[in-house]
């Protein structure tokens, strides 16, 4: 029992209603947003510190019983080394994506609540990672996904309206099916806690729980979850909501809410359903366990994801729509070591697909809002995101353009970068797997291989003709003269989309580099990210440790169960 | 045979539902999604059951049937309020696309482009 579970989560809300209370003045709401932010990173670094330390050392599981009502009764909040992991890449992108929007988001848009919304989006995140009940789970995605929906629509005109009306027509019918199949777990197994659901589903025959229609309904809320991070087949809405947002909130759509879709997955598949035992081969799959199902759904839509984005991506012929199909794409790869995991041999192979999913989903949290946010920065001086009109920026915007690449390399996989490291765990896992022989542990890295070529692809295609050759007309009306970070020796002209300050450029530029050098450092540094990441591995295959964790409390008997351990 | 009667109610209701969500009209497709998240509403409440009395009745001047699961009710509670909200801001929406794009025939407004 500790209450430091709820820090962050507190913290997060606190901030949204003072920004609701301080929308008169500018201000001190900028302000109180960024204390905010700050205050929240604070907090997950907190919890992350008595989850986590000391590094590579053995992690404790927080767990907070809300109101004192012990599990299964109450709500259950559990911060382990996964949910700290995922806290952590969230509070970090949100502080930085919250710097650079207070800078480019106009004054009009500010008052127009969105720092709430921020705020709010922030705290559905939170609780997504935190909860450790079900149905808590759908209301923290809605609290999420609810903020998202304005956010996307922000600006609210003809293209943003008709993004977020498929955006909030496909999540609702996604709450719905959500809704569905959690009702439906409630019906077959009779809790709704997930670590009381993982014990019962470990030990079904004394509590007459029926494992089958589980392994039914939790595949219906696999496609709830595929749906939220943008997994093929359903990531047709991505490109053009992904447009639509202003471009901190799709740095923070990509960098950090697609990643609650891919932590409710390791969660539930690989934590609490994969407790369960059943005989797969009516279905032609060998394998007793809920993972053999699912690693090959997985698999195929991490593939179709990876080659589907990678070759959207290549086709795009805007930066930002390159930017979202290479999103498609690197979710895919995020779930690819995660398929390898489901349908692993050995325990080590299996502990090390799931490092390699975090390290990667790290990695694109960093780099990709990184990219997202450059792009917003061109189209801010340059007043356009389409290749054709741009081209030169490297000699206009140097500082600018060093960000973009790094972050581009670090997507791509080149060493000094994190990024690399996240590729090359990718690689490592599904060769392993190969040398044990596991079936489609080849394709798997056919696949991968195939992805990290078409990343190539297109990152080299968006880098040459947006920051090599001749200065466009566009760039150069907007940028006559060389300008950079930090006093460039000719001050910018107000040009492009007009009336930008030099200051807010300069910060939106700042955050760009804060967040390569972010990125360099994780790959200098990357030890203790490996280290991070192993342990949030080892927490979300212990599902033992999950349940001892949440089930220890008055007037609840411990069992043993069956799961692996 | 309450259940039974619930499931077939059930099926019409996502029928209707789904049916409305693949219209043209943007109006009525909103008025699918209300309808399939209110069948699913019904659903949580079927999956608890209908054996018991109103958990408030139960237990009262002594004996008595067990109660019916109060859980999933707690749920529906918080499930159609989440669904008033996003019905409300979907109507909103759906004006704000008529006023932009002039029509909420999905066809006029095009692809994803």
């Amino acid at each position: 029992m500790s209450t430091l579970v709820i820090a962050p989560l507190l913290v997060a809300l606190v901030t949204a209603i003072l920004t609701l209370l301080t929308r008169p003045s500018d201000l001190l709401q900028r302000t109180v947003s960024l204390l905010g932010g700050v205050g929240y990173l604070v907090a997950v670094a907190a919890l992350f510190d008595a989850v986590i330390l000391p590094l590579g050392g053995e992690s404790t599981t927080l767990v907070y019983q809300v109101s004192n009502w012990a599990a299964p009764f109450g709500i259950t909040l559990v911060a382990d080394a996964l949910s700290v992991f995922m806290l952590a890449l969230a509070s970090f992108v949100s502080l930085l994506v919250l710097v650079y929007s207070v800078a480019s988001i106009d004054a009009f848009g500010q008052r127009l609540s969105y720092h709430p919304l921020y705020h709010f989006m922030l705290v559905g995140v939170t609780g997504s990672f935190l909860t450790g009940d079900i149905f808590n789970l759908f209301v923290w995605f809605e609290v999420m996904l609810m903020s998202s929906y304005i956010l996307v629509l922000f600006y609210s005109g003809r293209e943003h309206t008709r993004a977020a009306l498929n955006y909030v027509v496909l999540n609702l019918i996604g709450s719905a099916v959500m809704l569905i199949a959690i009702g439906g777990l409630y019906s077959t197994t009779g809790t709704l806690n997930m670590a009381h659901m993982a014990q019962l589903l470990s030990n079904p025959e004394p509590h007459n729980v029926a494992v089958l229609p589980v392994l039914g309904l939790s595949a219906v809320l696999f496609s709830v979850f595929a749906l939220k991070a943008g997994l093929a087949p359903f990531q047709f809405w991505v490109p053009a909501a992904y447009r639509a947002a202003p471009s901190p909130v799709t740095a923070m759509l990509a960098g950090v809410v697609k990643k609650v879709g891919v932590y409710a997955i390791i969660r539930l598949y690989f934590t609490i359903f994969a407790a369960a035992s059943i005989d797969l081969s009516f279905l032609g799959i060998s394998g007793d366990s809920f993972l053999g199902f699912f690693g090959p759904v997985m698999f195929a839509m991490a593939a179709v994801s990876i080659i589907l984005g990678g070759i959207g991506a290549v086709g795009r012929d805007d930066v930002d729509g390159i930017l979202a199909y290479s999103s498609i794409s690197q979710v895919g790869f995020i779930v690819l070591p995660l398929a390898v995991a489901a349908t692993a041999p050995s325990e080590t192979v299996r502990d090390l697909g799931v490092t390699a999913a975090l390290v990667y989903a790290f990695n694109h949290g960093l780099a990709k809002s990184l990219l997202f946010l450059a792009s917003g920065t061109i189209q801010d001086v340059v007043g356009s995101d389409r290749l054709s009109d741009l081209g030169g920026l490297a000699d206009r915007a140097p500082v600018l353009a060093a960000g973009f690449l790094l972050g581009a390399l670090t997507l791509i996989g080149v060493p000094p970068l994190s990024g690399f490291f996240g590729k090359f765990l990718v690689f490592q896992a599904a060769a392993k797997a190969f040398a044990a022989g596991a079936a489609g542990a080849g394709l798997a890295l056919a696949v991968a291989l195939a992805g990290a070529i078409l990343t190539i692809a297109y990152y080299t295609r968006a880098w040459n003709a947006v920051f090599w050759g001749r200065p466009s007309d566009a760039v150069n009306a907007a940028l006559p003269d060389r300008w950079s970070v930090g006093g460039g020796d000719v001050a910018m002209t107000d040009g492009g989309s007009g009336g930008l300050k030099r200051l807010e450029l300069t910060t939106q530029v700042t955050v760009v580099v804060a967040l390569a050098i972010a990125a360099i450092g994780f790959g200098i540094g990357f030890e203790a990210l490996f280290a991070t990441a192993d342990a949030a591995a080892h927490a979300a295959l212990d599902t033992n440790g999950y349940i001892d964790a949440v089930m220890h409390g008055p007037g609840v008997g411990l069992e043993s169960g069956g799961g692996h351990a | 045979m309450t259940q039974v009667f619930l499931a077939a109610i059930l099926g019409i209701l996502f029928m209707i539902g789904t049916y409305l969500v693949l219209r043209r009209d943007v109006v009525r497709v909103v008025w699918g999604i209300s309808i399939i998240s209110q069948s699913a509403n019904v659903y949580l409440v079927t999956m608890g059951g209908f054996d018991g009395l109103a958990p408030i009745l139960s237990g009262h001047g002594g004996g008595g049937p067990a109660p019916s699961d109060p859980i999933v009710q707690a749920l529906v509670l918080t499930a159609i309020v989440i669904g008033f909200g996003t019905t409300a801001l979907a109507l909103v929406l759906t004006y704000r696309v008529y006023e932009e794009h002039g029509t909420i025939d999905m066809y006029e407004l095009g692809g994803s482009r």
